[in-house]
């Protein structure tokens, strides 16, 4: 089952809040209302709900959404044990009960019938019928029904339903400002600021790109990729290379052109 | 030679950086030797001469410039044939613009920034202010280059030509086409004539390279009076968008001998002024078309489509209840169990296996050949010649993708006369023949657009022979004929679109090197897919996202 559930951790995952994020999150969880979490590939949503379930202190279950997930694999099968059907409880099902909460991440991926079991969850029913077994459960108290997508990624072909979007109060994510992201990939990497300044200039610089054949921007992610690269002994021009530039692009035109910028925003010495 | 095309090669390079300094598209490219660096505003000309260190600084100077928004047209007009105002606004403006842009700044570029220089103005008009000022402004550093307010006018009146293509649709408006500027003789700094043809249409490799990234380059017309303080130019899109459109009464080559009454296809046509259809209102006949000796079009997928299209709806697709496969299926297992714990047979297909889906796709090319296509376009071209093209190159990486493809053509003489040249039939091979015929089409008459996509989505339905089908309109996005006037024409081609979408074809509609505007093409098109583009080659862009559109639409219809 593609399917994890975290324990509570010891210390809260890292996470800099950069606008009222925080608050909106804790005011819907708090009123129970659904939440979905829109923003670009990297830019710190998974880490985000992570820290949100720590505050809150409710256990977190992660699916991972692709096309061919079904019903079943979210509310549970059937399954055999010694001659017997013995139901097992899907993720939802599981959060649902546990009071969890449950994310979703890139919700789009999944086909739209599997995604309209989540509607009587996430409007004021609160509830999950389970036809198989001819029960409807209301949630428990916490439960809380989180979903990603990534609105620029291959928005021609997938989108999320009306129906499905207006159940849920939405929280744009956006890359952070260049001192926070700089914060953040000296926290992530062991770097030094100086280091991961640099890098997150011209992070910054990429995602002024917008239009020159990259299909995604350098996300924070693929800073932090960088910069541990960097913390692992190559030279922040080799790591750039390696973390940002391979990943962006398969372009010829694009990658030399990129290899310019790295060669102008960042030095060829490693820093260990 | 060599030498000069390793530094251009390493310029064009540096493109990128320049785009993300300025925060828009940006090409650079060499300047005269020993000229100061300057930008129009879509592309930054710095000398292949100096150093690295020097072209750097320059660009990012001139980038900055541009995303400060210190050379904005109410700014510049003022630099107008004014160069030492000019040097002087730039002095100033240049320090304000970095230390704007100095988040973004390499760090070894930090140091050109004059903080105290900076701190004069806080918006380009404040700078403007100082220059215009007695104050005493030392003379920019020679990296900071030239403003040249005409070429950032000219450049900026081209409107939204700047705009680089984004994904799916484009919607670009181009009726502010400059045609030609006069080359006058003032530059407002800086010795050098004639730059930008020199420059961009010059020079060897790049030059030829640049004049075919651009998307439209200006020719150099030399008529005008010199000195004019704003370029002249002429508008394309009167002839094409406005009322009083001008259309060939040229009578296509093919038309006279099948003007035949009694044959051909009926189709109603809606109403939109009564709202409701006309019955059996047009008559559709097929007209042989008549091949053109000579060279055949070479066609090799020129533009690149083999690839956007392999990808389209050729997806792994999870099949459950398969007799083998990678995986159990788990759902089928536990019936199978049951079954035999009840004593039944059980169902042994109990396997869930990835099948790559077959595309089954055929695809319909519909060729507008009215008179209105016949007229130069945005590029100098005729519209017909890059339709042509397109459909070439449609047909050919469609064909070679395994997919089946007919390409018709279409004009209109009335509503009795609505012609479809079948350029190629879903069954005919594409030979040498195919092309000779595309070649024979001469454009002429009118379009009764809705007639022809009526006609070419029965056609599609009846021969295309596979569950999914796409019509591809290739027009000017112009619908008009007798009694077809703009507004029922727009509102039937719409519908004719919608019916085909109901009955499960996919429309898309492209329109290329046309200067219809974006609010006609929708009008015209509606819903479907579609998009503009100006010249065949930026065919690859739009084309995988308008497919991909077109074919969903039509999926949702059919569920």
């Amino acid at each position: 089952m593609n399917s994890a559930v975290s324990a509570t951790r010891a210390s809260r995952p890292y996470y800099v809040p950069i606008g009222n994020e925080e608050h909106v999150f804790k005011a819907a969880f708090r009123q129970a209302l659904s939440v979905v979490l829109k923003g670009p590939t990297g830019c710190g949503k998974t880490r985000f709900v992570e820290a949100m379930a720590y505050d809150l202190d409710r256990p977190l279950i992660t699916v991972a959404c692709h096309d061919d997930l079904t019903t079943a694999d979210l509310v549970g099968r059937f399954l055999l044990r010694g001659g017997e059907t013995e139901w097992v409880d899907g993720p939802l099902t599981r959060a649902v009960r546990e009071g969890a909460i449950c994310y979703l991440d890139e919700v789009v991926e999944a086909r739209q019938d599997t995604t309209v079991v989540i509607h009587p969850l996430a409007d004021h029913r609160r509830q999950l019928p389970i036809e198989r077994l001819g029960v409807t459960l209301d949630a428990a108290l916490g439960f809380c029904l989180v979903v990603s997508y990534n609105p620029g990624y291959q928005s021609v072909l997938k989108d999320l339903k009306d129906s499905t979007r207006q159940r849920m109060v939405a929280i744009e994510f956006g890359f952070p400002p260049a001192d926070v992201e700089e914060k953040i990939v000296a926290h992530e990497t062991g770097i030094d600021h100086d280091s991961a300044a640099a890098l997150v200039r011209f992070g910054q610089a990429i995602r002024r790109l917008d239009t020159a054949g990259l299909r995604e921007v350098a996300s924070t992610r693929v800073l932090i990729a960088a910069g541990r690269l960097v913390a692992g002994g190559l030279s922040p021009r080799e790591a750039a290379r390696a973390a940002v530039v391979g990943p962006l692009t398969d372009d010829s035109t694009v990658t030399s052109g990129l290899v310019e910028m790295i060669n102008v925003y960042l030095t060829d010495q490693a820093t260990r | 030679m060599r030498g000069d095309e390793v530094d251009s090669g390493r310029l064009r390079r540096l493109g990128l950086l320049a785009s993300a300094l300025a925060g828009r598209a940006l090409q650079v490219a060499p300047s005269e030797r020993g000229e100061p660096a300057w930008t129009d505003g879509r592309m930054v000309f710095v000398d292949a001469d100096t150093s690295m260190r020097d072209q750097l600084e320059a660009l990012a100077v001139q980038a900055s410039l541009l995303a400060a928004g210190s050379l904005e047209p109410d700014v510049v007009r003022r630099l107008m044939r004014r160069p030492a105002l000019a040097k002087r606004y730039l002095a100033v403006e240049g320090h304000r613009a970095l230390a704007a842009n100095v988040h973004l700044l390499p760090l070894p570029l930090r140091s050109l920034i004059d903080c105290n220089v900076a701190a004069r103005g806080d918006s380009p008009a404040a700078s403007l202010a100082a220059a215009l000022s007695r104050e005493a402004i030392a003379d920019p550093p020679d990296n900071f280059g030239a403003i040249r307010a005409r070429h950032l006018l000219a450049s900026n009146d081209r409107g939204g030509a700047s705009a680089t293509t984004r994904e799916h649709v484009p919607r670009r408006q181009c009726n502010q086409m400059l045609v030609g500027v006069e080359e006058d003789e003032n530059h407002d700094v800086g010795t050098a004539a004639d730059s930008f043809s020199s420059s961009a249409g010059g020079g060897g490799a790049l030059g030829r390279l640049l004049q075919r990234m651009l998307s439209m380059v200006r020719p150099l017309d030399g008529g005008g009076p010199p000195g004019a303080d704003a370029p002249t130019h002429r508008r394309r899109a009167g002839t094409r968008g406005g009322n009083n459109t001008t259309f060939s009464t040229r009578m296509a080559g093919t038309m006279e001998e099948a003007a035949i009454e009694g044959r051909g296809t009926k189709y109603p046509e809606w109403d939109v002024h009564r709202q409701r259809y006309r019955q059996d209102w047009c008559t559709v006949q097929e007209v042989e078309p008549r091949p053109k000796g000579g060279t055949s079009l070479s066609v090799s997928d020129p533009f690149g489509l083999r690839r956007s299209l392999s990808r389209l709806g050729t997806g792994l697709d999870s099949c459950h209840r398969q007799v083998q496969g990678d995986d159990i299926d788990i759902d089928a297992a536990v019936e199978a169990r049951v079954d035999v714990m009840a004593g039944s047979a059980p169902d042994e297909a109990v396997y869930v296996d990835s099948l790559r889906r077959r595309r089954d796709l055929s695809v319909l090319v519909l060729l507008d050949i009215s008179g209105s296509v016949a007229e130069p376009g945005a590029t100098g071209k005729t519209v017909h010649e890059h339709q042509r093209a397109a459909a070439a190159a449609l047909t050919v990486a469609l064909h070679e993708l395994g997919d089946r493809v007919a390409l018709y053509a279409f004009h209109s003489q009335g509503r009795s006369a609505v012609h479809l040249v079948p350029v190629k039939r879903f069954d005919d091979d594409l030979d040498t023949l195919v092309m000779r015929r595309l070649r024979g089409l001469v454009p002429g008459a009118y379009s009764r657009l809705g007639a022809a996509i009526r006609h070419g989505a029965a056609v599609l339905e009846e021969r295309g022979g596979t569950s999914r089908r796409l019509l591809a309109v290739l027009s000017d996005g112009l619908a008009y004929d007798h009694g077809y006037e703009r507004v029922y024409g727009a509102a039937d081609a719409r519908r004719a679109l919608a019916e085909a979408r109901r009955h499960g074809t996919g429309c898309l509609c492209l329109s290329i090197g046309a200067c219809a505007d974006a609010e006609a093409l929708r009008r015209v098109f509606g819903s479907a897919a579609h998009a503009a583009i100006l010249r065949p080659e930026q065919l690859r862009q739009v084309i995988g996202p308008l497919f991909r559109s077109a074919l969903r639409s039509a999926e949702v219809r059919r569920r």
